[in-house]
């Protein structure tokens, strides 16, 4: 019989009936393939495109840690995608007090900015006996993303109300190195994508995120065991929520604008169509959903003038009808036993 | 040394009792069977003690503590351990998984390691070592009751509650799972257990003491053959049943 004491992180076990080591290497395969494409791809176009993807991947795996691997199902993640791009508009743009401050500073202050939204946020959601759980979790966070799109409409000269707010800020260090754009750019969301993987999988193989999965599994059980449930659903929440800040913080100072639909409930949909096409509750679904999908949309919008909407309504309608666990999900199911 | 002490447990729903001014006490390396026909409050008063449910009246003792009060994931940190009526494993997660899950340290802010060696003694003890990476989905209904009493032994329970643990198991199920419930009684698994049953036989094979309830109230206490003997007992249940 072994003997000894398991070290929770290093069992690697994130969801896998399989030896848990070999999927982590075809995902880490995949992604670094994906990241390595500007050596075969020589289109600064398309490669500023897949940068712009690998920014939606980061912000479906922060919304599938909490919804594929929680099992929390949230409407209004978009605020927090959108709300990191208002926030860092907001911090080099405006002109008061100690504002505006470097982009660096501004990130940062996104990232904690949104942390500190969701964290208040999940105290009252995920606390005491009046806590929430599935349908009324969802109508929650879609009240949030209905919220921030008219706060961020009727903001004023603070949030440039309809029209949004033009970004003075380029992505990189001025005089040395630009990542607005091109090739810089994809290195920097690739990397930003990276970091996303590496951490939220390092999460779900913590004490932590298996006792995530436990909840999403069932919560009545993991509360008998004695654990902490709503701890455990902040530590997510918010982890999730400032992921998704970074993201939309570099995105939309590369897109150079943030508006009012950055924050609703319409962008909120789309990362979930992303997560539900590539497959809840894997990494690399989230990843690949999040490039498939805009990929196609764009590729259809430029071919078919008219009708291209729908045509991605029928292929999405058709993939989810065949894999209602997505691409991912299925070949996970597939291979268990 | 006294494990549990009930004293007066009374519970009801919208005027109708489950539970009437229940006491009794338990000690240690006791395996306790609590029997009765259905609707007798078994299951109630086992969930009462658990804290799923709130008393209406009367006090629970867990050792030296009151946790009449408490949450059941506070009774549970003391060292409850409930198996349920429904298996409740985490179908998704591998039986490893579910495993980890009882023997993790349930507080925040703890090392998170668990010992090895008792994970693996688990494994072996509800065979299923060598199936640890399958789902537990894909378990048989007496396998996933024997995972989930697995991972409950895990959380290290001072007082184990099973509640009809053969609920829906094959004959061969049952023989296994009341074998499995005397090894854990000779390993000492628990400091006390209380099991829930409606299968008399069953309780034979792996209880000296039982507590029959009849409409939310104790109607006997004593061995198996005392409580078999008592007329009150073969009038109102066991009576019933031939």
């Amino acid at each position: 019989m072994r003997r000894g004491r398991w070290r929770v992180p290093l069992l690697g076990l994130a969801g896998s009936e399989a030896a848990p080591g070999s999927r982590r290497r075809v995902e880490g395969i995949l992604l670094l393939a994906l990241i390595a494409l500007p050596l075969v791809i020589q289109d600064t176009f398309l490669i500023d495109r897949l940068g712009r993807y690998f920014l939606f991947a980061a912000f479906a795996i922060s919304v599938d840690l909490i919804w594929g691997y929680g099992g929390l199902f949230t409407f209004g993640h978009a605020a927090f995608f959108g709300g990191g791009g208002y926030i860092v508009g907001m911090l080099t743009t405006l002109d008061a007090a100690f504002l505006p401050v470097p982009l660096w500073a501004a990130l940062v202050g996104a990232v904690l900015a949104m942390a500190l939204f969701a964290l208040a946020l999940s105290y009252f959601v995920f606390s005491g006996r009046g806590a929430l759980r599935g349908v009324e979790f969802a109508v929650v966070t879609l009240a949030v993303a209905v919220a921030a799109e008219r706060l961020t409409n009727a903001g004023g000269s603070v949030t440039g109300g309809q029209n949004g707010i033009l970004m003075s800020s380029s992505l990189g260090i001025p005089g040395v190195i630009s990542l607005q754009q091109g090739y810089g750019f994809y290195a920097l969301a690739g990397l930003l994508l990276l970091a996303t993987y590496v951490g939220v999988q390092r999460f779900l193989n913590s004490r932590s995120g298996l006792i995530l999965r436990g909840i999403r599994e069932n919560e009545d059980r993991i509360d008998l065991l004695g654990y902490d449930v709503p701890a455990i659903k902040r530590r997510a929440f918010v982890l999730s929520a400032a992921i998704a800040a970074l993201a939309g913080a570099v995105f939309y100072v590369h897109e150079g604008i943030v508006s009012p639909s950055a924050v609703g409930v319409g962008a909120s949909t789309l990362v979930l169509l992303w997560v539900v096409l590539g497959g809840r509750g894997t990494l690399i679904g989230p990843i690949v959903g999040a490039i498939l999908l805009p990929h196609l949309t764009a590729t259809l919008s430029g071919s078919l003038l008219d009708t291209w909407l729908v045509a991605v309504g029928v292929i999405l309608v058709a993939v989810i009808l065949v894999l209602p666990s997505g691409i991912f999900g299925f070949l996970n199911r597939e291979r268990g036993t | 040394m006294s494990v549990l002490t009930i004293d007066g447990l009374t519970k009801s729903f919208r005027g109708f009792v489950a539970v009437n001014d229940v006491s009794l006490e338990l000690n240690g390396g006791e395996l306790r069977g609590l029997i009765g026909a259905n609707g007798a409050g078994k299951s109630t008063l086992l969930h009462l003690i658990y804290g799923r449910l709130p008393a209406d009246r009367g006090t629970i003792r867990f050792g030296d503590t009151d946790v009449t009060h408490l949450l059941a994931h506070q009774r549970a940190r003391l060292g409850m351990g409930l198996v349920f009526q429904v298996a409740s494993v985490f179908d998704d997660l591998t039986i490893e998984e579910n495993l980890l899950l009882g023997a993790l340290p349930k507080l925040p802010g703890t090392e998170p390691s668990v010992d090895r060696g008792e994970v693996e003694r688990v494994l072996e003890l509800i065979e299923l070592a060598d199936v640890r990476w399958r789902r537990a989905r894909h378990l048989s209904h007496g396998q996933q009751r024997w995972l989930e009493i697995g991972m409950v032994l895990l959380t290290k329970p001072r007082l184990l509650l099973l509640d009809e643990p053969t609920s829906g198991m094959t004959r061969a199920e049952s023989r296994r799972t009341a074998s499995l419930l005397r090894e854990l009684q000779a390993a000492r698994a628990a400091e006390a257990m209380i099991v829930v049953e409606h299968n008399i036989e069953f309780i034979r094979l792996v209880s000296d003491r039982v507590t029959v309830m009849h409409r939310g109230e104790v109607l006997a206490d004593g061995t198996i053959d005392e409580v078999q003997a008592n007329p009150e007992v073969q009038a109102s249940y066991l009576g019933r049943r031939h």
